[in-house]
Formats: structure tokens, sequence, C-alpha cells
């Protein structure tokens, strides 16, 4: 029974992904049954930890207590309608049918208002069981995933009556529920990121009434160098000069935004498990 | 006076984060520097790229202030939502009641929420410039995506969209009385309806009937401009760009998609590996290193020598794929033309 809905957003090109993966490694490792999900038709995760399978709707065990799902918008719709119309013949009819199928998947919002009703149907004891305790979902970035989060609101004001109104408004209140609902922006020590993190973030408390926490990724731990060694004219040297300074702005900007911040070290490893291992351990 | 001289198109595509606008902008200033009257289109630059090329808070072509030539260097943002209402109002010129779809609450939401949406609204764009003229060179950043393919897909699914065959399931009972459902003459296509109905609800199968009737009776012309602009995409003057992270499933994706991309029958231009070294490595320097550094300076300098082996094991498995350039991470940012011309010159060293 699914206890905890995370998502974690940002700016593309954050480490979003692995992020996510981490902290479902963190979750895993603590005994709790954990469900990392990808969003959308491919899935980066096969690549990254070099399954060699496919990843697809179905979860697929990739550590102890950690299973991996790549969630579409039509495939959660498709779960979704099965589970309401209990006849397959019907689904397929749905489904298979190819103007229907264009019909669905340009659908505004439908695969989105989905892909949620998925993610919440636990708590909302509604569709099919959901057996993992705590769900981290790689979302979007920023934009789609203010998209995504509007979603259910759109639908529920444009359709009022009817069982899409109705399981919009349910959706969304999970989705408000900061007891079950948890969203970490991911940002880097850089300009670009930084300054979509404090929109994004500020958007997030306004809009929605969610409460982010920031992950800072990528920072490099430079507490035990002294600034004498740091003002020499050695490029290395000036260089972490640049990264200190960078780190400590945008350190204190991101405190502004009122949000707890945490922070993920860069490591310095291409191996996928050791890479999420060591952030899952400081996250 | 008659103008036949080509104009040449470049489309920079990558995921989110790899530094596709600067160096769309950078490969502007090239071209620009080469004699040629450039256009950059741009979807969302930073603050400071923006003011550099002297676009922050305009949607119009402005000359970048400070370039000195030979060529010309100009530069717009892509307003999403203004392009690609104004695409729909100038397709639906003479159809009633055409004004009527921009308030339909479903428009708007397909407008922010479909993926693919602002691909096509860019896309549009440089077509509209393309067939304006007046431009040796446009150059289109795309927007930010969770794969560089998506961008591809856009314009399909947008058209499916617009598909005549979707429109007339919704069609006006014109009589009332019975619900429209039952007025739609294929059997099958009520049955489907129904379906859809049990699933989302009276209302939803209205507001999206409503939504068909609306763009009903011009989508000739919407699928006709999809395809002046693909084919376009195709043609021989225009290149894609594909910019890349340094890390192995971005290598993967960037292969998977440069096979995608001549299968489609685009051509590739390049595929640029952005930063795939720190620019401090290349440096040469007398200056001695404190010790306290050199056990941070050690595990850099081993880690990025482990990924130049890697890179290099990956670009030799792209047999016959001789279009890979590598560019360091440069230590600036772009504040100003200066710091474009530094990564313009990167660029240019890379083997541009």
């Amino acid at each position: 029974m699914t206890e905890e809905i995370h998502f974690v957003t940002g700016k593309g090109g954050v480490g979003k992904s692995v992020v996510a993966a981490s902290l479902a490694l963190k979750e895993a490792r603590r005994g709790r049954k954990t469900l990392l999900v990808e969003l959308g038709e491919r899935s980066f995760y096969k690549d990254f930890f070099s399954l060699g399978r496919e990843v697809g709707y179905a979860p697929v065990q990739i550590a102890e207590n950690l299973d991996l799902a790549l969630w579409s918008g039509r495939d959660s719709l498709r779960e979704y309608a099965h589970h309401l119309l209990k006849v397959e013949a019907l689904v397929k009819l749905l489904f298979e049918n190819s103007v229907s199928r264009s019909l669905i998947d340009i659908a505004p919002a439908l695969p989105e208002l989905a892909i949620l009703g998925k993610a919440t149907s636990g708590p909302r004891r509604h569709g099919p069981p959901a057996p993992h305790q705590v769900l981290i979902i790689d979302a979007f970035a920023t934009g789609h995933f203010l998209a995504l989060l509007q979603a259910p609101r759109g639908m529920a004001e444009a359709v009022r009556f009817g069982p899409m109104g109705e399981q919009s408004r349910a959706i969304e209140a999970v989705l408000t529920d900061p007891k079950v609902t948890r969203v970490h922006v991911v940002s880097l020590p850089e300009e670009m990121p930084v300054k979509e993190s404090e929109e994004l973030t500020e958007a997030l408390t306004t809009r929605f009434g969610l409460r982010p926490d920031i992950i800072l990724n990528k920072t490099i731990d430079l507490a035990g160098v002294s600034d004498r060694a740091l003002n020499t004219p050695h490029p290395f040297a000036v260089h972490m000069k640049d990264v200190k300074d960078r780190q400590n702005e945008m350190r204190d900007r991101l405190l502004k935004t009122g949000c707890p911040l945490r922070e993920a070290p860069l490591i310095l490893s291409d191996d996928p498990w050791a890479l999420t291992g060591k952030i899952a351990e400081v996250l | 006076m008659t103008a036949t001289t080509t104009t040449q198109v470049m489309v920079f595509v990558g995921s989110g984060g790899v530094g596709k606008t600067t160096l769309a902008a950078a490969a502007g200033l090239l071209a620009a520097r080469a004699g040629k009257k450039v256009l950059v289109l741009t979807i969302d630059p930073s603050r400071r790229l923006a003011s550099t090329l002297g676009i922050e808070g305009s949607t119009e072509a402005t000359k970048v202030p400070g370039f000195e030539g030979p060529g010309e260097l100009w530069a717009s943002i892509v307003d999403h939502r203004r392009t690609f209402d104004e695409f729909v109002m100038k397709a639906a010129k003479h159809a009633p009641g055409a004004e009527k779809i921009l308030k339909n609450g479903l428009y708007r939401q397909l407008t922010t929420t479909l993926a693919g949406s602002q691909d096509f609204s860019a896309l549009e764009k440089l077509y509209s410039c393309y067939k304006d003229g007046g431009y040796d060179v446009l150059i289109l950043d795309t927007p930010p995506a969770q794969h560089a393919r998506e961008f591809l897909e856009a314009p399909a699914k947008i058209a499916a969209l617009f598909q005549e065959g979707i429109a007339r399931w919704f069609r006006d009972p014109q009589s009332g009385g019975a619900g429209f459902l039952q007025k739609i003459v294929s059997t099958g296509t009520r049955q489907v309806l129904k379906v859809l109905e049990t699933l989302t609800g009276s209302d939803f199968i209205r507001e999206l009937g409503d939504f068909f009737r609306t763009i009903e009776g011009w989508q000739g012309r919407l699928q006709e401009r999809t395809t002046a602009v693909h084919r376009l995409l195709v043609s021989d003057e225009t290149r894609f760009y594909l910019v890349t992270g340094f890390d192995r499933a971005k290598w993967l994706e960037a292969e998977s998609f440069a096979r995608d991309i001549r299968q489609a029958g685009y051509h590739l231009g390049r595929v640029i590996v952005n930063r795939a070294w720190p620019q401090w490595l290349a440096e040469k320097t007398e200056a001695p290193l404190d010790p306290e550094l050199e056990p941070l300076h050690q595990r850099f300098v081993e880690y990025d020598r482990k990924r130049a082996e890697a890179l290099d094991r990956f670009t030799a498995d792209w047999r016959g794929e001789q279009k890979v350039l590598r560019l360091p991470e440069l230590s600036e940012r772009v504040y100003d033309l200066q710091g474009l011309a530094k990564v313009a010159e990167a660029l240019s060293r890379g083997g541009w």
C-alpha cells in the first residue's frame, strides 16, 4: 500500500534521474518496498544501469526492495480503463481503434491525469492494488511538471460532472496532502538551474500549496581547503576558487526560498551503483 | 531583382541543459562573421544570453548589439503561445467563429500541456521566417526535451490532432433533440465514443466535441502547413546538430538519435559532445599547485582521463561517423558578446 509519493523535478540536465534513483535506493535500503518510476515512452535507467532488458509498465526488480517501472500516459490510461470498464473487449475497442488511439494521445491532459491517477491510486483506494510503500517518481522537468500538476485541476474545472471530474478532485486532494506527497526540486550550483529552482519552488508554493525541498546536486566539498591554497594562479586552484564562490552564492540564494535545502556531492564515478549508493548515503 | 540564393537552416536539438542555446548562438556568430545575414531563433535563453543578444523582454527580431560584421547577426525569442495562436488564426482565416477556439478550455490546456506543442510553435516560427526570406542562415534552438527525438515526433503528433477523421466524429447534429452521440453515422465510432464517455464523463466528450467542431473545416490548411514544414526539414538546405552531454546514457541516446535522423531522411550536420573536458585541464601553467589541493586535483585528473578513454571507445564505435565534435567545459559564463565569441572560438577550434 502506497504510503508516500515522491516527485523529483528540476531543470533539464541537473541530474534529476540520478538523484531520484539515489532517493529510491535510500528508501529500499531502509527496508521499504520501493518503486522507482520514470515517465514517458523511453527508459533512461535501462541504459544507465545497463539492465540489458526492457523496462515497461510492469515493475521489474533491480535491487533488493527496489523495483523499476516506466509509465506512459497511454499505458496508465489503459489500465484505468480496464479497471473501470471491466470488459477487455471494450478496452480493446478503445485502444486498438486507430482514430480513438490518436484521440487518446492528443486529448489534452488525459495522459497526465492517467499518470497521476496511477500514482495516487493507493491512497485513493481506487484502481488496481499498489503494493509498494514508497513511490519515487522521476518526473518531468520544470515546465512540464507544473503542467502535470495542473492537469487534475484543469480537468476538474473543465469537467464538473461524471467520473473524470470526481477522479480529478480526488487526485488533487492526494497531491496536496503533505503527509503523502513530497516534491524534491533538484538544482545545481549554477545561475540557470538556481533561477529555475527559485521560480519553481515559488510556483509550487503559491499555486499548489506544496512545500518542496531542494537538493543542490554536484557540490564539491572544499571545507578542508584553505583560502591561501585557492588563491594561487594554478588553473585548477582558480577553477576551484570559482566553484567555491559560486556554491556559496547559490546556496545563499536557495536558502532564501525558505525551502529545506540538502546537498548531494559530486561523485567522480561513472559506475551507476557506486554513484547512486554514495548519494543515497548522504541524502 | 530576383533573389535565388537558398536559405541555409540549422536546427539544434538535444536534451535539456546541454548548452544548446549558447551553441546555437555561437554558431550564428560564426556564420555572421563569415559574412552571412543570420537569424538565431532561441526558445528560453538565460537572462545573460538574452541581454547579450539584445532580445531581453522582446519577441521581435533584433540586431545583436555590438556585432560588427562583416555579416549581420539577428536574434529573436520564440513566443510559444503567440506563435501557436497566430498560426491557428492564420490557418482559420476564412472559417467563421475561428476565434472561438482560442477561448476553448481544452485548447488552452492543449497548448500548455501537450508534449510537442512547443516544438511545433518553434517549427512554425522557423517556417514563417523561412518563407518571409531575408536571411542567408536561419538557426533554430529547440525546446528542452527529455529526449532529442521528441522534437522530430512533434509535427506528426500535432498533425494527428487536426486530422480530418477525428473532427468528423464530433460533427454537429444540426437538428438538436437527441444528444449528438446518437447522430453519429458509424456505429463503430459511436461505440468507441460511448466507451470513452463511460470513462471520462459526458462533459468531457462534449468539450472534445466542441473543440473538434471548432477546428473542423480548416484542418486542410493546417495539414498543408505541417507538410510544408516537414519538406523544409528534410530538404538539402537543412542540417540537424545534436548537442549532447558527457555521460554514457547520453551518448547512447545520441547514437540512436543519429540513426533515427538518417532513417527519417533528415540530414545530420554534426554531433557536438559539449563539456567533454574541463578547460583548466588543458591549460598549461608554470604555477605550482598547493599541496592542499593535490588529492582533489589527482581525483579529477584521473576521472577525466577515464572519461576521455570511454568517449574515445564510444566514438570509435560510430562506424563511418566522422562528425563527432568535442568541446571543453568553458570556465567563463557568457555575459556578453566577448563571452559568446569565446564559445564560438572553441566551436571553431573543435572543427566546426
